[in-house]
């Protein structure tokens, strides 16, 4: 140890050392730099313990506490789910056609349907629900396949379509293609298209493909085209055209009919959730009473 | 110049401050008190004072409703957009302030800034223990603490009262059910009150505002400021006897010449001046920037100039440089100047676009937006759907319902989400918290819709007279054909 001494100008400490006559004066680190760096390796060590911190070969270390942030998500998901717990035993205590009534159970479920919604239905439908011509049905017009009405869509949405299941929403069309010729396909899909045109009403019965519709299309179609929701038979007579309004796309559907497709939902949600789904859905711009 | 220069409070100050100033009675003193009262009443009070704006609004008279993004006013009602007029309030405050700077020195430190009033009250308060319980017994040491932490908290409560309904606070409060902001506002804010008016008190001023910086630059020859006449004060010295007063005649006032005259000047030395200087300063320093401008040292002064039988205002409210003129009388205030009359100007000015805006308020707000996902919505008899987010909000004295019609589409039918079906007006009943939105449903009756874009108002009247309450320029998207 070198001795003490004072630099006499200053009166400060030196360290001893001396080169060439220079000698350094001891200016210590400051304490406060000191203690807070020494607190930073309590922490450090404290975390490294306590926490998940470095990998091992195969797993890694897991803290004495146990932590994880796939826990801290599943508690969280799990207090909220308990907050909403009231929510969703109401709505499931309430009957489907009276939900939307209650002003503030119908929010809650517009807020977890729409949720819902985009997770679920979006990839499909759409987020703003308008479908896609050829593909999947608008949600938000006044056309509805299966039902418009609370009931109808939440059966919709619980069994699916053509999805299997006892109660699945089921209807098939024949192709045919296999069975009419061409020309009586395009004569046929003619008919059809005049069904939606009131001004032809009352010249319509003299086309060529009347009687072929009549024998064919009228039993699941009705006779006017008026379709049937029981019966899975989608309307002719309106403007709403899934597959197309053009003739290739009618004579194509004729021929080799297209049909969609849904999974029930009944398996992977929630009765509460396919609830809030069903009243989101309703309120979308074309809900039945 | 030499007595006027500005000096270092910091330096100057005596080490022997007194914790509490001494009291003092005089013109100053009134003012000081009657204008603390009018502020302190003004801010306790506000809040409780009620205005009837009919069932579905608050009936407070002045209320910052957080929450609801507005502020009411009397029969006011602001909006965040209203925030320029805010900006009008804040220069006119800024020019009166600078006015009143220019004409009488800091008299918004001495008489009406919160610190000034809140030291002020609790100076008063401390007093008041002292007197109660004696001056440094165990009780007052107690009593003191207690008052202090019962004003802040009571100054926190008053400043919370003026965001939520006053009258319900306290109980909601107690109950738990008050917003939690409220709880940190009187934490926060009996935290602050306590350091600033009880703790650090004079040391604000002295350390840490701003305004003191300034005055330099606001101040000029002919602004009033505290002055200490020194041409007559000086040198000090212990007084002698006072004269009786059957003695003041002539002869007296010959001996009192030539007392002057045999070197003594009419300042005794006597530290009231100090004692009472809420900042401590001395003023017979000259002008410095711990001085508040209160006056109090004018009254204490003045209360010794009688008992001593001489001519008041040895310290008085005079202009800078007073001093060398040597006169008893204080010099006339010139009012009208360049700079006072800019002042003004520029006050009248942002008062003047102050009142234009709030005369010009909006008082309904109108939001029609398409949604653009789909454009369109196809419906079964051939008719088009477009949907818009609506919203409406307005400040309006009442207004029960509103109709609702679509102008430049032939034969357009409107609904709403949660309406009935489709009309060529909807009405809709303004709920009690003045805000709607809503889906709006516009459509086009078969073979009517555009094809694309076409432009469409939407054009909300009040169904009581008819006035058009607000139009909005949008689009209705139709099939292309
Ligand atoms: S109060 Fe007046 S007389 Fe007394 S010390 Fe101050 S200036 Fe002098
Ligand atoms: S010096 Fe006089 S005017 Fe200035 S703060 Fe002190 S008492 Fe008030």
């Amino acid at each position: 140890m070198s001795k003490q001494e004072r630099d006499p100008l200053t009166g400060q400490l030196t360290t001893g050392h001396e080169w060439d006559g220079i000698k350094e004066l001891r200016t210590p680190i400051p304490n406060w730099w000191l203690i807070t760096f020494v607190v930073t390796w309590v922490f450090a060590i404290g975390y490294l313990v306590l926490y998940p911190s470095f990998a091992t070969t195969k797993d890694y270390a897991r803290g004495l506490l146990g932590w994880s942030s796939t826990k801290e998500l599943a508690e969280a998901t799990g207090r909220a789910r308990d907050q909403q717990s009231a929510w969703r035993t109401q709505l499931l205590a309430t009957p489907l056609e009276k939900i939307e009534a209650n002003e503030e159970l119908r929010r809650f479920a517009m807020a977890g349907g729409q949720a819902a919604f985009n997770e679920n239905c979006a990839g499909c439908h759409g987020v703003g629900a308008g479908g896609q011509i050829g593909q999947f049905p608008s949600l938000i017009d006044d056309d509805w396949l299966w039902g418009g009405k609370v009931t109808d869509i939440h059966a919709t949405i619980r069994h699916g379509i053509r999805d299997g299941g006892d109660e699945t929403r089921l209807s098939a069309m024949p192709a045919f293609g296999e069975i009419l010729k061409p020309e009586e396909i395009a004569a046929t899909a003619d008919f059809v298209l005049s069904l939606s045109d009131r001004s032809r009403d009352a010249t319509r019965a003299s086309l060529p493909g009347a009687a072929l519709y009549e024998t064919n299309c009228a039993a699941c179609h009705g006779a006017k085209g008026e379709g049937s929701r029981d019966g899975g038979a989608p309307r002719l007579d309106d403007a709403i055209w899934l597959y197309g309004s053009s003739r290739e796309a009618v004579i194509r559907q004729v021929a080799d009919p297209k049909m969609g497709q849904m999974p029930a939902w009944q398996s992977r949600l929630d009765e509460a959730t396919i609830r809030m789904l069903t009243v989101y859905v309703h309120t979308l711009g074309g809900g039945e009473k | 110049m030499a007595t006027t220069a500005v000096i270092d409070t910091v330096s100057q100050r005596r080490p022997a401050r007194l914790p509490i100033p001494q009291t003092v009675r005089g013109r100053y003193r009134t003012i000081k008190t009657a204008i603390a009262w009018a502020l302190l009443a003004f801010y306790f009070i506000t809040p409780w004072l009620r205005w009837d704006r009919g069932p579905s609004l608050p009936d407070q008279a002045v209320l910052f409703d957080l929450p609801g993004r507005r502020l009411f006013v009397l029969g006011l009602e602001f909006w965040p957009q209203d925030l320029p007029i805010a900006v009008g309030a804040l220069v006119l405050g800024a020019f009166a302030l600078f006015g009143a700077t220019a004409l009488a020195g800091r008299v918004w430190c001495g008489f009406t800034c919160p610190q000034t009033v809140w030291t002020d009250l609790f100076f008063t308060v401390e007093r008041f223990c002292e007197r109660l319980f004696g001056k440094g017994t165990l009780l007052s040491r107690i009593a003191k603490p207690i008052a202090q932490i019962a004003l802040a908290v009571l100054t926190a409560f008053g400043f919370a009262a003026f965001f939520n309904d006053a009258p319900s606070l306290p109980s909601a409060l107690v109950t738990g059910a008050a917003p939690l902001g409220a709880y940190l506002a009187i934490g926060i804010l009996s935290l602050t009150t306590w350091l600033f008016a009880a703790y650090a008190k004079e040391r604000i001023c002295l350390h840490m505002c701003p305004w003191p910086r300034f005055q330099a630059a606001l101040l000029d020859k002919d602004s009033l400021v505290v002055t200490y006449q020194r041409w007559r004060g000086e040198p000090r010295g212990k007084k002698k006897a006072a004269l009786r007063l059957e003695l003041n005649d002539l002869t007296a006032l010959i001996r009192e010449a030539a007392s002057f005259e045999a070197g003594r000047g009419d300042c005794i030395d006597c530290m009231r001046c100090v004692n009472v200087c809420p900042t401590g300063v001395d003023i017979r320093d000259g002008l410095q920037m711990g001085c508040i401008g209160c006056g109090l040292c004018v009254d204490a002064c003045n209360e010794v100039m009688a008992k001593i039988e001489r001519p008041a205002g040895l310290i008085r409210f005079d202009v800078e440089g007073s001093d060398r003129a040597g006169s008893l009388k204080q010099e006339a205030v010139r009012l009208l100047r360049p700079k006072t009359l800019l002042y003004a100007m520029l006050c009248l000015f942002a008062f003047g676009s102050m009142a234009v805006g709030i005369t010009r308020m909006e008082s309904v707000l109108l939001d029609v937006e398409p949604q653009r996902n789909p454009p369109f919505v196809q419906l079964s008899d051939g008719s088009v759907r477009n949907d818009f987010s609506f919203r409406l909000a307005h400040r309006l004295p009442h207004l029960d319902r509103v109709v609702i019609r679509a102008e430049g589409l032939a034969g357009a039918s409107l609904r709403f989400a949660t309406g009935e079906t489709g009309q060529e007006t909807v009405a809709l009943a303004m709920p009690g918290n003045r805000r709607i939105s809503d889906r709006l449903f516009i459509t086009a009756a078969p073979g009517q819709a555009p094809s694309g874009r076409a432009s469409i108002r939407v054009i909300v009247t009040d169904a009581e007279s008819g006035a058009t309450l607000g139009e909005v320029e949008t689009y209705f998207w139709g099939p292309a054909r």
